[in-house]
């Protein structure tokens, strides 16, 4: 149930290093505006053209923001940060654009570094904007796109750029491949923790991400224990277990695709029925609801999250809890890309409720959740860390509230930030994870 | 021909063209640029009561955000009511409507009605006030946000005027309110009024967007 604090350490301190050595591609400054161009005319649709022309610029998208809302700097509206496509919409795109362009300035290389610092940094995704925009449009999408033009022309910052680069060229992240999981495996053996490797066909397909193998083997193993109470036909892929896709998080569609593609064709070999992402929340958008788009095919299996299987195993009867001992006191994180993104919301405390825990629900919760700060890959940035420090005091001050002993989350990466955030502001609250609760709560 | 002759013919007609073929240029060049079809398994298949749904809910602000929008968004909604009042229920507004229509309504007594436009007006002055002086709104505004907010403002000023005949003949007043209203026209497609039109298409899109994923959006 817990973490290895000596991994801990030695993994923040492979992060400060992330990124230092990472080569930048030397791209002219018209090259540059050249390409974020042509990926906003590819990746704009008829939808965000209206919420284009819909903006009233109201500007309460910014009280939406965790990060407006922990600094009140003005430039961290959420309709700031998608400027530039806006006026590229209006002079390049618009049916109006022939009226538009002589009185609308043209995006600039120099545009696309200050913005890098906004849509990076400053933005996780989280699209806790899109809930609140009284015209109905979704900023987090338009600010996805400026994502994706900022990393065509080059702009990824080095540390997410380090790590997309990794995953395109050898389908690693962090340097796990297929020997660290066998490792793991392997320990997790001599524990007595069965975990099914390589078998030709299986019902289920189960997926973890590097940041388990590393630092959360534990909830590998809670997951392991589950399948393995439920007598699941199961397996891992030891050339197909990677469910981080940087490219989503870094807007480079094509290591995305590579990502997608690797599991899907894995999943197909095996004649998976089901795929079981482990507590990833970007993991879960990028498989669940943007695979099948990004591959332009439908997914021949179903796509649950692991709370999400969990609940449905409750549901049906099939997983018997029993509470835990103590009756300790939770309240719950929502991931933005499970909860507000993804629609996993009600299963996570479907979960806690069958533990029997005293589940305490912090003031933003479920689709208004704050993000826990570093989502998106944020995380990994060094330059941004006193700013995710800050809204990292937001989720303190409302999990203080609660008064709960303990935080529950079902991401490996919101539990890392939060982690992050904790040891900064030594704060000593445990963050912990739901596949592991609910393996230790098994009934006999 | 009359500066009212002027007003209430050709240029009424020149504006009333100019706003049905830009709002429909708009809607059909956005229409056009199309949207890809989602190959994801829905949660749900409830898109259209999803996006009806948000296009309710959205005009509340929900609980979370309730108590740092007030301001902006009851005076936003109070602005609306109010303009809506102003021009659906004056008198001479629905003898206009009915020359057009050919049918009427009750009306609401000139007094109201001025007290309302004023209201109105208002409403308007200080959300223009908040613009340029909250950090966000002044950042984030651009001239489409003066432009509109000056082509509202002066039919309304002009109207209050003619109602109460004050500072000039009333068919001066009268054909001037006119223009106003016309120069409202002519902007409308090119501005951010367009959300008149795109408003509810929006919250519908996205209720539906979210609601296939199985958010209340």
């Amino acid at each position: 149930m817990s973490v290895d604090n000596a991994a801990f350490r030695d993994f923040r301190e492979s992060l400060e290093r992330l990124g230092i050595d990472t080569p930048s591609e030397v791209i002219s400054d018209e090259e540059r505006v050249r390409r974020a161009k042509q990926t906003f005319m590819d990746k704009l649709d008829g939808r965000m053209a209206v919420d284009l022309t819909t903006c009233v610029h109201c500007g309460m998208c910014a009280e939406a923001c965790h990060f407006y809302e922990a600094t009140q700097d003005e430039k961290y509206a959420p309709v700031h940060k998608f400027e530039p496509l806006r006026r590229f919409y209006r002079r390049e795109l618009s049916p109006m654009r022939w009226l538009f362009r002589p009185f609308t300035r043209d995006i600039t290389a120099q545009d696309l570094e200050t913005w890098q610092e906004l849509v990076y940094d400053a933005c996780t995704g989280c699209g806790r904007c899109d809930m609140m925009c009284p015209m109905g449009i979704r900023l987090s999408t338009l600010i996805n796109v400026m994502r994706q033009g900022l990393a065509s022309a080059g702009l990824v910052p080095a540390e997410l750029q380090a790590l997309q680069n990794e995953q395109r060229d050898s389908d690693t992240v962090f340097g796990v491949g297929a020997g660290k999981l066998r490792e793991v495996i392997d320990r997790l053996g001599r524990q007595g923790i069965e975990i099914p490797l390589d078998k030709d066909q299986a019902e289920v397909l189960v997926l973890t991400t590097a940041v388990e193998v590393l630092l959360f083997s534990d909830a590998l193993a809670a997951t392991a224990k589950i399948l393995n109470r439920l007598g699941a036909d199961w397996t891992m892929l030891s050339q197909g277990f990677e469910a981080a896709n940087i490219g989503l998080v870094s807007g480079d569609e094509v290591t995305q695709k590579r990502a997608t593609a690797k599991i899907v064709e894995q999943a197909k070999a095996c004649g998976a029925r089901t795929v079981i992402l482990p507590e990833s929340g970007h993991a879960y958008q990028a498989l669940r609801w943007e695979g099948a788009n990004v591959l332009g095919e439908v997914l021949p299996f179903e796509v649950l999250a692991m709370s999400e299987f969990i609940a449905r195993e409750i549901d049906a009867g099939r997983l018997k809890l029993k509470s835990p001992a103590n009756g300790s006191s939770v309240t719950y994180h929502d991931p933005c890309r499970l909860g507000r993104h993804g629609g996993v919301i009600e299963q996570p405390r479907q979960v806690l409720k069958a533990l029997g825990l005293d589940f305490r629900e912090a003031d933003s919760n479920g689709r208004e959740n704050f993000c826990c700060g570093g989502g998106c890959g944020e995380y990994v940035i060094k330059r941004s860390a006193p700013l995710r420090q800050k809204a990292f005091e937001i989720k303190k001050r409302e999990f203080d509230e609660t008064g709960a002993d303990t935080v529950i989350t079902s991401c490996a990466n919101c539990r890392i930030n939060l982690m992050i955030g904790a040891d900064n502001a030594g704060w000593q609250k445990p963050v912990e994870s739901l596949v592991e609760k609910v393996a230790a709560s098994l009934a006999e | 021909m009359t500066l009212l002759d002027f007003a209430r013919g050709p240029a009424l007609q020149w504006s009333l063209i100019i706003l049905v073929f830009g709002v429909l240029w708009q809607l059909l060049g956005t229409i056009l640029i199309g949207v890809k079809k989602d190959l994801s398994k829905p949660r749900r298949n409830t898109a259209v009561r999803d996006g009806l749904a948000t296009i309710a809910t959205r005009s509340l602000p929900e609980h979370q955000f309730e108590k740092k929008i007030r301001f902006q968004h009851f005076s936003g909604y109070a602005w609306h009511v109010a303009l809506f009042i102003a021009v659906l229920f004056s008198a001479p507004h629905i003898l206009f409507f009915e020359s057009v229509l050919g049918f009427g309504w009750p009306h609401l007594p000139n007094g109201i009605i001025l007290v309302t436009a004023a209201i109105a007006l208002a409403i308007l002055f200080a959300l223009v006030i908040r613009r340029l002086s909250h950090p966000v709104q002044r950042l984030i505004s651009n001239a489409d946000d003066y432009i509109s907010v000056i082509v509202v403002i002066v039919p309304l000023v002009t109207g209050m005027l003619a109602s109460a005949h004050i500072g000039a003949r009333y068919e001066t007043l009268l054909a001037i309110h006119f223009l106003s209203v016309e120069a409202l026209f002519v902007w409308f497609p090119f501005g951010k009024l367009m959300h008149t039109a795109l408003t509810f298409p929006s919250r519908f899109r996205a209720g539906a967007a979210f609601g296939r994923r199985g958010v209340k959006a």
